[in-house]
């Protein structure tokens, strides 16, 4: 029974940590209709500005400054911000696909610095020793998930409140208007390029926050870790869930890793141990259909983005 | 929201009161469940088919043999898609729902990486992987003695070749790799040893497997004139290299790793450029116990058990059957401690197959040592949790491989004690 919830525990820090990337994409995607497709790459920065922040120092490595835990957050959303700038400036004015290819390269090309950067970042073996919030105190496995998601919930709820806020504010509107019409936003006065930087970066932060979140939490990062398919992941929860709402992509998170691991589960239970060797894949079938079934049934999502009409259209 | 921080602080306070407890819960209930994760998809999916199939047989010699301390064994394999995160979700569902006494996985460090920080160290459960090279695993202390593997690391084969090279006079050598876990580890540890055994390195370029050229690799390894090459990879990309190396004129004098002592190497080059070519191997997958498995293997699957960690996936889930009969109890500590007594000296020699494990579960109940020789042939773990083994020398002779000579154990540790001192 424990031992159940102990797992609960730990799925339900893994569905957070990849929530707060999915809101950070919803942001972009949802309501500005920025078509990002390098997700990992931001979030690998995230995660690797933290583990060199943060692990204990090691002879044959450059970084691992031992610093406290909240330095590594801090500084992986610092990271990820200025590298999102910069990315921004080079690309923002690509439009739908041509953003797409273009983010997509650069995650590429992110993953594959980790990978060969090896006095900064232990290359293809990774590293490990990085900090975990409060871990002399919490010593045992259950008890620090615990925490972690207690932890994880608080900082989930914070950015969704403070997402909420902002899109409910004048700057969310002028979001949603670049997404639907960018000319009739620039017409409106409104400077198109600096609103779709401003969502492109403070997305791109939290999916340095995410990635942060992760590497304190699984104590070990390595480059395998970023791999293109975790992009594919989040789009698929923020399509699942609703795209332009923000409970609807927790949501997505939650169904899509939710069939994720419990497909696993699944093929380990019904197919015999003979055909075993087999059985992973139809858990990669059963995932696909699973997506398509719900994008066929549900096409705008879980939760669908809320209709806001005009007050003058009521009046 | 105050009712619910109350509760979520009652929850924490009594988990830290009770994990202990459940951890103290190593009483003896049947089947004994022992789990897997292996990459069954995703990139690694067409070479993990046969370790996965190797696994199973494993169990089934084991349960044909008596089982674990009178228990059958049931065996739980998840798929880890080749992606961290779901490795990691799926070992950790093996120890906490199921309950599973021991874990064997994974293949790429990447993923054995994160599973033993966040999963087998942390939860006391002994994880012995079959194909995860990266040195640091088990040096570093993350894994406090939970986690071994039953390869021998790089750095017995970049020891051999590098002392091998050194005694054919190879001078100004190319190093070309493939830039994973694996290349890397060998470069370095080649790099560490060659210069103290008389040889001396050029140039070192890494590549990324899987293309279709290699010109751009080999012309920058050429630019440093080298006189030897050192070709640290995999034989499909391989025969790229070495071809387009001796094409763009390169010299004949080759050292080779050990995944190229195969056929279609050797043809896909073309023997007559591969007479002053040699290579490392493991010399450990020789011997009657290697032999009872290959025949066990092929009359199941009804194919050959080549293949990259078909043998030593066999021998990670006997080690755990024999050390778990071993144990006095199935908690993670005790089967840690009985892992390295399934290699006793002076014990009575155990073989594969069902009929060796239910001999070598009666030596255990009778109280005797035992000395596993398996898959891979004779098998001790070092401090680390690491095999070490002899290697040999290979060499290609008009296009057939030939075992040039053998470096025992002895002569692995004195070449150990002569570069690390």
């Amino acid at each position: 029974m424990i031992g159940l919830l102990s797992y609960f525990v730990f799925f339900a820090c893994v569905v957070l940590i990849l929530g707060i990337i999915a809101l950070g994409l919803n942001l972009q995607w949802g309501y500005t209709g920025l078509f990002n497709a390098g997700v990992v790459g931001f979030y690998a920065i995230g995660a690797y500005t933290h583990a060199v922040l943060t692990a204990l120092p090691k002879a044959d490595l450059i970084g691992n400054f031992g610093l406290p835990w909240i330095v590594g957050v801090a500084g992986a959303m610092l990271a990820c911000a200025i590298a999102a700038w910069i990315v921004a400036l080079a690309t923002i004015r690509l439009r739908d696909d041509y953003l797409a290819i273009a983010t997509f390269g650069i995650a590429t090309t992110i993953q594959l610095v980790t990978l060969n950067w090896d006095r900064l970042t232990g290359g293809s073996n990774g590293f490990s020793g990085i900090r975990r919030p409060l871990s002399d105190f919490f010593s045992t496995p259950f008890s620090f998930n615990l925490w972690y998601l207690a932890l994880l919930s608080a900082i989930t709820l914070l950015v969704y409140v403070a997402l909420d806020r902002m899109l409910h504010s004048p700057w969310g509107r002028v979001l949603k208007a670049i997404r639907e019409d960018e000319t009739a936003a620039i017409a409106l006065g409104k400077s198109a390029t600096q609103f779709r930087i401003q969502a492109f970066v403070l997305g791109s932060m939290l999916m340095g926050l995410a990635g942060a979140l992760y590497v304190s939490f699984i104590g070990f990062v390595s480059p395998f870790d970023f791999l293109p398919i975790l992009t594919f992941q989040i789009w698929a929860m923020v399509i699942v869930g609703g795209s332009g709402n923000n409970k609807g992509v927790l949501l997505g998170a939650l169904v899509v890793w939710g069939m994720w691991a419990g497909s696993g589960v699944a093929v380990a239970k019904l197919v015999p141990p003979a055909y075993v060797a087999q059985g992973g894949a139809i858990q990669v079938i059963l995932i696909g259909v699973l997506l398509v079934v719900s994008l066929l049934f549900r096409p705008g999502g879980l939760i669908g983005e809320n209709v806001t009409v005009s007050r003058s259209v009521h009046g | 929201m105050s009712k619910w921080i109350g509760l979520l602080a009652a929850l924490v306070l009594h988990a830290i009161a009770c994990t202990q407890s459940v951890r103290a819960q190593t009483a003896l209930t049947c089947p004994v469940k022992i789990g897997g994760v292996l990459p069954l998809t995703g990139s690694m999916g067409p070479v993990t088919k046969k370790i996965a199939e190797s696994a199973q047989l494993a169990i089934d010699h084991i349960n044909e043999g008596g089982g674990i301390k009178g228990c059958p064994v049931e065996f739980i394999l998840r798929d880890d898609q080749g992606q961290p995160t779901v490795g990691v979700d799926a070992a950790k569902y093996l120890v906490e729902v199921e309950g599973i006494k021991a874990l064997t996985g994974t293949v790429s460090s990447g993923i054995t990486g994160p599973i033993i920080s966040a999963v087998s160290a942390p939860s006391k459960i002994v994880q012995i992987s079959c194909c995860s090279t990266a040195t640091p695993f088990t040096v570093d202390g993350r894994s406090q003695g939970y986690f071994f593997r039953t390869l021998p690391t790089s750095k017995t084969q970049a020891y051999a070749t590098a002392a091998e090279m050194a005694r054919r006079g190879f001078k100004k050598t190319a190093i070309i790799y493939v830039n994973t876990d694996f290349g890397s580890d060998v470069l370095h540890f080649v790099r560490q040893s060659l210069p103290k055994l008389g040889g001396d390195i050029a140039i070192e370029v890494p590549y990324n497997d899987n293309q279709p050229s290699y010109r751009a690799e080999v012309t920058k390894a050429l630019g440093a004139q080298p006189e030897t090459l050192l070709f640290i990879g995999f034989p499909k990309d391989g025969v790229t290299v070495v071809r387009e190396w001796l094409s763009l004129g390169g010299t004949q004098k080759i050292a080779l790793s050990n995944s190229n002592r195969v056929q279609t190497f050797v043809d896909g080059v073309g023997p007559r450029y591969l007479n002053d070519a040699f290579g490392i191997d493991n010399a450990q997958t020789e011997g009657s116990s290697v032999e009872a498995f290959n025949k066990l293997f092929e009359v199941k699957y009804k194919y050959d058990s080549k293949g990259p960690g078909v043998h030593t996936q066999y021998d990670a889930l006997i080690v755990l059957g024999l050390a778990m009969n071993i144990a006095t109890d199935l908690g993670g500590p005790a089967i840690k401690e009985a892992v390295r007594k399934i290699h006793t000296p002076g014990g009575e020699p155990v073989g594969t197959g069902p009929d060796e494990f239910r001999k070598a579960v009666a030596l255990i109940k009778a109280g005797k040592p035992i000395v596993y020789n398996g898959a891979t042939g004779p098998l001790e773990f070092d401090a680390n949790g690491d095999v070490t083994g002899p290697t040999l020398v290979w060499r290609i002779d008009n296009g057939t491989l030939k075992v040039e000579k053998v470096l025992d154990i002895e002569a692995m540790k004195a070449l150990f004690k002569k570069v690390d001192g």
